[in-house]
Parts: structure tokens; sequence; C-alpha cells
């Protein structure tokens, strides 16, 4: 008698699967996060003469992103936790990091794909166009603002128990950072408050994108942007694997 | 690779585990031999479920240790996780999934590939075959258990562990999951079942230990414990009809007041 153990890149195939179809299974509400920056990227064409088309889409991808990261990937995980699905996996005999590797990178192709109908969207209701390696830059940089909604959407599972009260208080966030996140950037609650929304997570983010769909202009503000992102991300996702309970009981 | 020459399917010595002030498992030890079923039994509360998440490697163990066919649960987690097959008290899957799509899942993560064939001989074991694409939240109860077991054997573990696994069946399920849990054991498996039914453990366990607030109080065949314990003053107290069972032999040892 012997006993094998399944190589790791096999066990994470075989997640990868199961979770992309649990995505495409539940395509009807992932398409709300998806929505939401088109909304944006369709309402706000008036602002793209005075603020650029950039701005414009790194609203609403950034949007969009906050959606994935808070209410995709927290709301999920809540939910199986509360289920029992992950104790089921977790006495099979699978490195437990490859459970939210799978499910991290399921969330990070829905924010890739999210990335890309923004610029179609962008091109065909606002014609923006921007140059190939601005498409590139940014891709990579939607990966590390969506890096940022994932951790805090990690942060806040892990502190909070029950699916009920994670959904709540993901919604609550997300209003929030609406809230704050786009009428603090027209000074509406003064330069004080801009300066807060700026450097914000909010701000960060549709910082850094803004910047990255013309790699040419980045700058100091750019790289101060992305050097927080990173920073908010490392103290968001520390907090979320310390607070995490494998179990809702 | 390892290879196992183990009589001792499971060892168990002197484990404890302790939730914050409470001391849910205290110094317990039993083993399993190969072709054996073992089962636990103990009212609510008792410390049944906590001794099988120590084994499982889902609860922290204080002190103790464990070993599956010849792996320490601490010291070789994922060995010892793949000589077992674990079916918890109340196991889900993905909503999203079907009952195919489960069953693949854990195949590969056992790395085990299930071709149109396998897969469907699978479904016809368990008297699925016409639920291959149905949701695991549609099925009844009896068919929710038969999933449940089959990815619990579906690598052919030397251990299997059975959390109440009859709980809510009806009569035809419960036998059913019997004669699968019995064929468990022709295979030469150990297997640790947790049970309310003294009535399933007469039937199917051929050793068990009864464990009350944390420790185990006795430890014998089913017969073996009430030939024991049939003339204590307390059990004839219990019994009904003159007939001495394995009911009141435990309702005796761990006592008349219910539990929460």
């Amino acid at each position: 008698m012997s006993i094998n153990i399944t190589k790791t890149p096999t066990v994470l195939v075989a997640l990868l699967k199961a979770d992309f179809i649990v995505l495409w299974r539940n395509r009807r509400a992932n398409m709300m996060s998806i929505l939401m920056p088109l909304i944006i990227v369709f309402s706000w064409k008036g602002f793209i003469p005075q603020f650029g088309g950039a701005f414009v889409l790194a609203n609403g991808i950034t949007l969009g992103i906050i959606a994935i990261g808070l209410m995709g990937y927290a709301n999920a995980v809540a939910r199986d936790r509360d289920k029992g699905v992950f104790q089921r996996l977790r006495v099979s005999p699978l490195p437990l990091w490859t459970i939210m590797a799978s499910r991290l990178l399921v969330q990070l192709s829905m924010i890739l794909l999210l990335t890309i109908v923004v610029f179609i969207a962008g091109y065909q209701l606002d014609g923006i166009l921007m140059p190939a390696a601005g498409y590139l830059v940014t891709f990579f940089v939607s990966l590390v603002g969506g890096a940022l909604y994932l951790s805090l959407g990690q942060a806040i599972v892990g502190r909070v128990q029950t699916p009920e009260t994670v959904s709540s208080t993901t919604r609550l966030i997300y209003l929030a950072f609406i809230m704050t996140g786009m009428l603090g950037q027209f000074d509406y609650f003064g330069i004080d408050f801009k300066k807060i929304v700026d450097w914000s997570p909010y701000g960060t983010v549709k910082t850094i994108l803004a910047y990255s769909f013309e790699p040419s202009k980045w700058n100091l503000q750019a790289t101060g942007a992305l050097m927080l992102t990173m920073a908010y991300t490392i103290v968001f996702a520390t907090l979320g694997i310390k607070w995490f309970r494998w179990s809702g009981k | 690779m390892v290879d196992i020459h183990h009589k001792n399917i499971l060892q168990v010595e002197g484990l404890n585990v302790r939730y914050g002030n409470v001391q849910a498992v205290k110094d317990v030890s039993f083993y399993v031999q190969q072709g054996e079923i073992f089962g636990l039994l103990g009212p609510n509360g008792a410390g049944k479920t906590s001794t099988l998440s120590a084994i499982e490697g889902l609860t922290q163990q204080q002190s103790g240790t464990v070993t599956v066919a010849g792996y320490d649960t601490l010291k070789n987690p994922r060995f010892a996780c793949a000589a077992m097959g674990v079916q918890l008290q109340s196991t889900s899957f993905q909503p999203e999934l079907n009952v195919a799509e489960i069953l693949e899942l854990y195949a590969s993560i056992y790395g085990l590939s299930l071709n149109r064939q396998q897969l469907q001989a699978m479904l016809k074991e368990i008297n699925l075959s016409d639920a291959e694409n149905k949701k695991f939240g549609q099925l009844s109860g009896g068919q929710q258990q038969r999933v449940s077991l089959a990815i619990t054997t579906i690598h052919d573990p030397s251990l299997v562990l059975l959390d109440e696994p009859t709980s809510g069946l009806d009569p035809q399920s419960r036998r059913q999951l019997w004669s699968r849990i019995e064929s468990i054991r022709e295979k030469g498996n150990g297997v640790v079942l947790t049970t309310h039914s003294m009535e399933e453990a007469e039937a199917v366990c051929d050793r068990i230990s009864i464990i009350d607030h944390g420790s185990i109080i006795a430890t014998g065949t089913p017969q073996m414990l009430i030939d024991k314990h049939r003339n204590d003053p307390d059990v004839i107290a219990v019994s009904r009809r003159g007939k001495v069972t394995l009911e009141d032999v435990f309702i005796a040892l761990t006592g008349s007041e219910i539990r929460a």
C-alpha cells in the first residue's frame, strides 16, 4: 500500500476549473460589477473635454475593481465558509493556499475582463483611443489595483463572520467609496477632503490607472500612488490572513 | 511514496483538545485496525466531533499524537490526509457545481482522472445515474449522503472517518449506507464512525468506545459491553422489558439527563 500526494499544479488546475465554472454560472450577478463602470463611461461623456478620456476610464475601472474585490470575492468566500465548503476542502490533501489562490486568480481574470470591456466601451461610446503601451500598462495596473481591493475584501471576510454581515459591510464600504471617491475628487467637499480622497485606496488606484493610459506622462505623483497602493495591499492582506477563519461555526 | 505496513491504521494517544476554557477532549486514546469498524458513541457535546476534528486536522490538538497509516498528522499532515477519507457532519459543496463536476474536482485533488465511463460507473454505484447534471443542493438528504460518501472513498483511503453519517436518513437509505460502510471494511480499510444510534452501533461496529465529558469511559465490542454491565444496578434500572441493550448500558454510563 502506498500514499501518493497530488502535485500542487494539478490541484490548482482542478480548483481553478471548479471556480471558473462557479464564476460562469453566476454570470448574471457578475455582470453587475461590469455594468457600473459602463454606466460611468457612458454618463461621464461630458467630462472628457475637461478632464480627458483617461480620467473617465480610470474612474470606471476603479469602481468595477472595487465591486469585484468587495462584493464578488468577499461575499463568495463568506458564503462558502458558512456552508462548510472550505472545511470539506481542508480535509483533502491539498496545500491550503491553493484554495484561496484559485479564487483570487479567478477574480483577477474577472478584473482583466472588466478592463477590456471598459476599453471597448470607451472606444465605442466616447471614441477614446490610447497608445498600445497604454493598454498594456493599464492591464498590469488594473491587476495591482485589483489586488488592493481583493485584500480589502479578505480583511473584511476575516474580521466579519456571517455572510449576511459581510454582505452589508461590503455594500456600505462600496457606497462610501463611490460617494467620497467620486464626489471628493471634484472639490465638492473642499481641498483638504480632495487630498484625503486622492491618497485613499480609491484615489491611489484611480491615479495609477489614469497615468497608466499614458505611460509617457508617468510622474512622481503616480509613483507615490503606486507605492501607497502596494502598501495598502500589504496591510489589508496581512490583516485578512491574520483574522481569517476557515470555519464560520 | 512511502510503503505502509501497519495493522493499526489509526492510533490516537493521549489526545487533548481545548477550546478556550473548555477541555473538549481529555487524554483520549484508542486505535483502529485494518478491516475494522470502530464506533465513537457519546451524548451531544461529549467530544466525538472534537476528537474526529483533531484527527482530521481541522482542530488544533493541545497535546497527544495521532498517527494515520503510519503518518503523524502533525509531522506529515498531507500524507495523513491522503490516507484518510472524511465525511463531515455537515458537508457542502459549491452550490453552482453539479454532481459530476464535484466528483471530478475531488478525483483531481486526489490525483485521479475520471473518464466518462468511470464517472458513469461511479454514479451508477451510488444509484445516481440520472443525477449527473443535478446541483448538489437539488439532491435529497439520502442522495447528498451518497455523493458525500462517494467522494470520501473516491481514493480508496486506508481510513474512513464518518461523523454521524446516517443522521436524518430514512431506514432504506440508512441500511444502504450500512452496506456501503461494510463494503469498505471488506476491502480491509478501517472505519471510524460517530453515531447517536445504538441500533447502528450494534449493527455495524466491530468495536465501540463511549465518550463523555471529553473522556473515554468504556471500550469493547457491543456485546462485550452489554455482558460486562448487564448486572449493574444503573443498567437494570434503565432497562425496559427485562432485556438489556447497548442503549441501556450507554444511558447508565452517561446519565439520563438531556444534553444541550
